[in-house]
């Protein structure tokens, strides 16, 4: 492959965007610089008006497979994932069976080797079936290069429990992510407890259940010397919490999903299940606080929390729905549209937090548009549109509050290796 | 039924023929009618129930002569719209009003007022509805105008006046306390 | 345009609720006549679909559709945990080839008469759905209240109890604010919501809840299968502190207040056995005002099939 990207501006982690053509040729960036002269044999891509960005990376994805596929596979996730210009995901454990041994992580990452065009990464659980009572297979998953350690939706909720494991594999170099929750607390895990719980009529998940799980969590990786990731963060006080314990100086990292970002419980209307999740959207206020909370650099990264659920599911009442959303095929654009069209953030913020962050937390390198670095970009058009309707994703599932919206902004081209994953 | 014709006459394209009576035709033809009753009953017990709505309020009119002539009966008011055998056909079921039968029903001799007899099916639910309430000795049927066309068997045994019309014409009745002013016109259907 | 179904409150207009209390007079004068029958839905088919017993809603709806005669089906649930297994789409395959034009539904699960009604054209009432909705309820509560209070603009009505869980305490709150009434909640703090509908006072306080004047005292039942779980700490103290206990009934009745309740009642809980024969209670016109709101919603639907 010699391909050369002309026009456009390259987007970085560094500032805005900047200018300049992009020269790639055979996996590697050969040049990044104005008016460079088009090299001998290359294609010529026109970008102008259009960004060239390093390749985004999801820490937080459920593939469903083994066990769910009518949902999603890892081949469908994983175009998913390049259709919405994500080339590395981190799957997550609570799969049937549940990826809790060596075993079944050799068994996702084969079938991944033989399916995806895409590294996939997955996570480990910390005790047996998400039970909360035996530790898994640490070790054997460790060797399967498994650094992330998370029992997912179903918290431990013996922190006895919690704190042996972190003790126990601290000491292999591995960490843990949390999703937080008091399970007595937090009801059928339907929606946030407030106005509109009260409303529909449904028992409500308080704020307070996530936070008091979140401080305990990360209160006992504090005193084990352990790494705690906190996943989705949805409230104020949630935000709040993370950015004191840091200031404490506790291994703390977190994340924010665009979801609990751009939507708030108002726009669950009449029971529409697009718009449940666990942990549920909060108010308006927590939109705002978790905004400042992202551009003050409380949350390490964004991750999407990528759901995906069958529309028959999906149209059950709104308890029974299950929770979650799909992300991967419009986290991008829904980004682009709600933040940097609308100047909330820069494509700086996006590049860190959505594309290098992301592979720092995993032990990878991030990948930069640089002369030398290797190749794992995408073109993607401001001036473009997208309509997501079922036809353009490649989610098994349309589970997502812009199922058939039409949004700006537009990927047109993944680039990872030598290799030109997709062209529109 | 104001209504229902002008709705029809935006989407169909009717023509209004113009008045066919006046204030004073109708006062005639109220007279007429309560002339006819009169003669008709003789000397026993009878109570006159108007058709809400519009029956109503000709009933209302041809009881005050009567009375005013001392021939004393009962009164009442009939809402016919539950027993309306188009419901289905509706895309709003109209809206009810209450009904006026205040005297014993059984063994009464009724005689039903409507503004204007037609089909008879708004007389055939009629007769439904008066006899739900118990069992007249004798129904009997007066109406302001008759216009013909009758889909049912059913006759008038009072005719204020009768009006020659189409199949397809409307006959729009106002009158003053439900309408604002006395007058019948006639549509044409185009 | 008449409406398909008839699922909460909260969506119709003060003009629609003015309307449908207004249709349930000529109904409620009906019950008079020694035919209380009358043919409006003659050939029609009700569907009665109650996931969750309850014979008091389920026999109004009966005796309303029977009414109007149409032909009435109580679809045999086995209560608790039927649903499981049983997605809602398949219930309502099967009530489609049914082919039934209404269908009343009780359910334990808050939204699923909704998801009911998005996916078949038959009408769909909701009989409650869980701490949801209970429309009819609500619509038959402003019906007696305005039997009472012609003028609904300002009165006061206090609704006493487990707000947070009660559908009754949504319907009937939302539909009386539609009317003009001022509404204000007394319960247990672990029963009544932080964050609860605009509008309304909360009180801690029986005296100052007296104080404020209400027309209507509302009481809401005690759901006795919530014993397992604290919300109080027992049923004796509940009718101390938040029931109307003999003394308070002195102070009730001596200013006039009006009593109202959902039923069934639990006597020495929600009142005192002085309630029951107090001539302002209003109870059993509630029951009664029950079959003719529900007819009157019954023939304002149009189901399209």
């Amino acid at each position: 492959m010699n391909i050369i990207f002309q026009g456009g501006s390259v987007a970085s982690e560094d500032g805005a965007p900047v200018k300049a053509d992009v020269w790639v040729e055979d996996g590697v960036v050969k040049g990044v610089a104005t008016n460079l002269p088009v090299p001998d044999g290359a294609r010529v891509v026109d970008a102008s008006g259009k960004i060239v960005a390093p390749a985004m990376f999801d820490a937080h994805v459920h593939f469903r497979e083994p066990g769910q596929e009518h949902k999603e596979e890892i081949a469908t996730g994983t175009e998913a994932a390049i259709n919405g210009g994500v080339t590395g995901v981190v799957m997550m454990p609570n799969t049937t069976p549940a990826i809790d041994t060596a075993a079944v992580v050799k068994m996702v990452l084969e079938k991944a080797a033989a399916v995806s065009r895409i590294p996939v990464y997955t996570s480990g659980c910390i005790t047996k079936d998400r039970a909360g009572k035996e530790l898994a297979g640490i070790d054997g998953m460790r060797d399967l290069g498994v650094v992330m350690l998370t029992d997912d939706g179903d918290p431990v909720a013996d922190p006895a429990v919690l704190k042996r494991a972190m003790e126990y594999a601290t000491e292999f170099g591995m960490f843990f992510a949390s999703h937080c929750e008091v399970e007595e607390l937090s009801g059928p895990r339907a929606l946030n407890e407030g106005k509109k719980s009260y409303q529909l009529g449904i028992q409500g998940s308080p704020a307070c259940s996530e936070e008091i799980c979140m401080d305990r969590d990360i209160r006992l990786a504090h005193a084990t010397g352990a790494h705690v990731h906190i996943q989705h963060v949805s409230s104020a006080i949630g935000m709040e919490t993370i950015r004191w314990w840091k200031s404490m100086g506790a291994r703390v990292t977190a994340e924010v999903a665009p979801h609990h970002l751009l939507y708030n419980e108002e726009d669950i209307g009449d029971y529409n299940t697009h718009y449940k999740m666990n942990p549920p959207l909060r108010t308006a206020a927590d939109n705002a606080a978790l905004m400042q909370g992202l551009k003050d650099g409380v949350f390490d990264l964004i991750a999407t929390d990528h759901a995906p659920h069958t529309e028959f599911e999906k149209a059950q009442d709104f308890v029974t729905a299950p929770n979650g959303i799909t992300g991967l095929d419009m986290a991008l654009v829904v980004l682009f549209h709600n933040c940097i069209a609308k100047g909330e953030f820069g494509w700086d913020l996006l590049v860190k937090r959505y594309s290098a962050e992301p592979r720092r937390f995993m032990g990878l390198e991030p990948v930069p548009v640089e002369e030398g670095k290797r190749s794992e970009l995408i073109l993607f058009d401001p001036n473009g549109e997208t309509t997501f309707t079922r036809e353009f994703m490649q989610s098994k599932s349309s589970n997502t509050p812009v199922l058939d919206q039409t949004l700006k902004g537009r990927v047109e081209m993944v680039v990872m290796g030598d290799e030109i994953l997709l062209e529109r | 039924m104001l209504a229902e014709a002008q709705e029809l006459s935006e989407c169909r394209g009717t023509e209004v023929m113009g008045k066919i009576l006046d204030e004073a035709k109708i006062a005639e033809a109220v007279v007429a009618l309560a002339a006819q009753i009169r003669e008709g009953v003789g000397e026993g017990k009878f109570a006159i129930v108007g058709i809400r709505s519009r029956g109503d309020e000709v009933a209302e009119r041809v009881s005050a002569i009567l009375r005013e002539a001392g021939v004393e009966h009962d009164s009442g008011m009939l809402d016919i719209s539950l027993y309306r055998d188009d419901l289905s056909h509706l895309q709003e079921n109209p809206k009810l009003q209450s009904s006026e039968i205040e005297f014993p029903v059984d063994d009464a001799r009724v005689i039903l007022v409507d503004d204007v007899l037609f089909t008879g099916r708004t007389i055939r639910a009629a007769l439904d509805a008066l006899t739900d309430y118990g069992r007249p000795r004798r129904i009997e049927l007066a109406t302001l105008i008759d216009r013909g066309h009758r889909e049912l068997p059913i006759a008038a045994d009072y005719v204020g006046i009768s009006v020659e019309t189409e199949r397809m014409d409307h006959v729009l009745v106002r009158l003053k306390n439900t309408d604002g002013e006395d007058a019948v016109e006639l549509v044409e259907e185009r | 345009m008449a409406r398909k179904d008839f699922l909460d409150i909260a969506s119709l207009s003060r003009e629609e609720v003015e309307l449908l209390l207004e249709q349930a007079v000529p109904f409620k004068e009906l019950f008079t006549r020694s035919v209380k029958k009358v043919p409006a839905l003659k050939g029609k088919s009700v569907l009665m679909l109650f996931y969750e017993p309850s014979t008091r809603t389920l026999s109004s709806f009966e005796v309303a559709a029977k009414r109007l005669s149409a032909d009435v089906t109580v679809f045999d649930v086995p209560h608790s945990s039927v649903v499981k297994g049983e997605s809602v789409k398949d219930t309502i395959d099967t009530l489609q080839s049914m082919r039934t034009d209404y269908i009343v539904v009780r359910h334990q699960r808050a939204g699923l008469p909704l998801a009911i009604a998005r996916q078949t054209g038959a009408s769909v009432i909701n009989a409650g759905d869980g701490a949801h909705a209970h429309p009819t309820q609500g619509l038959l509560d402003a019906f007696t209240f305005k039997e009472v209070f012609p003028e609904t603009d300002g009165k006061k009505v206090l609704i006493v109890g487990d707000i947070l869980h009660s559908r009754v305490a949504r319907s009937t709150c939302t539909v009386l604010q539609k009317l003009g009434v001022e509404v204000a909640f007394l319960g247990p703090g672990s029963l009544v919501p932080k964050k609860g509908p605009e509008g309304v006072k909360r009180f801690t306080d029986y005296e100052e809840a007296m104080k404020w004047g209400p027309d209507v005292v509302y009481l809401l039942r005690v759901q006795m299968e919530r014993q397992d779980a604290p919300f109080f700490p027992s049923l004796r103290e509940y009718h101390k502190v938040y029931g109307i206990t003999e003394e308070r009934f002195k102070r009730i009745s001596g200013e006039g207040t009006y009593i109202m309740h959902p039923g069934p009642v639990n006597r020495g809980v929600e009142l005192c056995h002085a309630v029951m024969d107090y001539e302002r209670t209003l109870i059993n016109q509630q029951v009664e005002n029950g079959i003719a709101a529900r007819m009157a919603v019954l023939y304002s639907l149009k189901p399209g099939i």
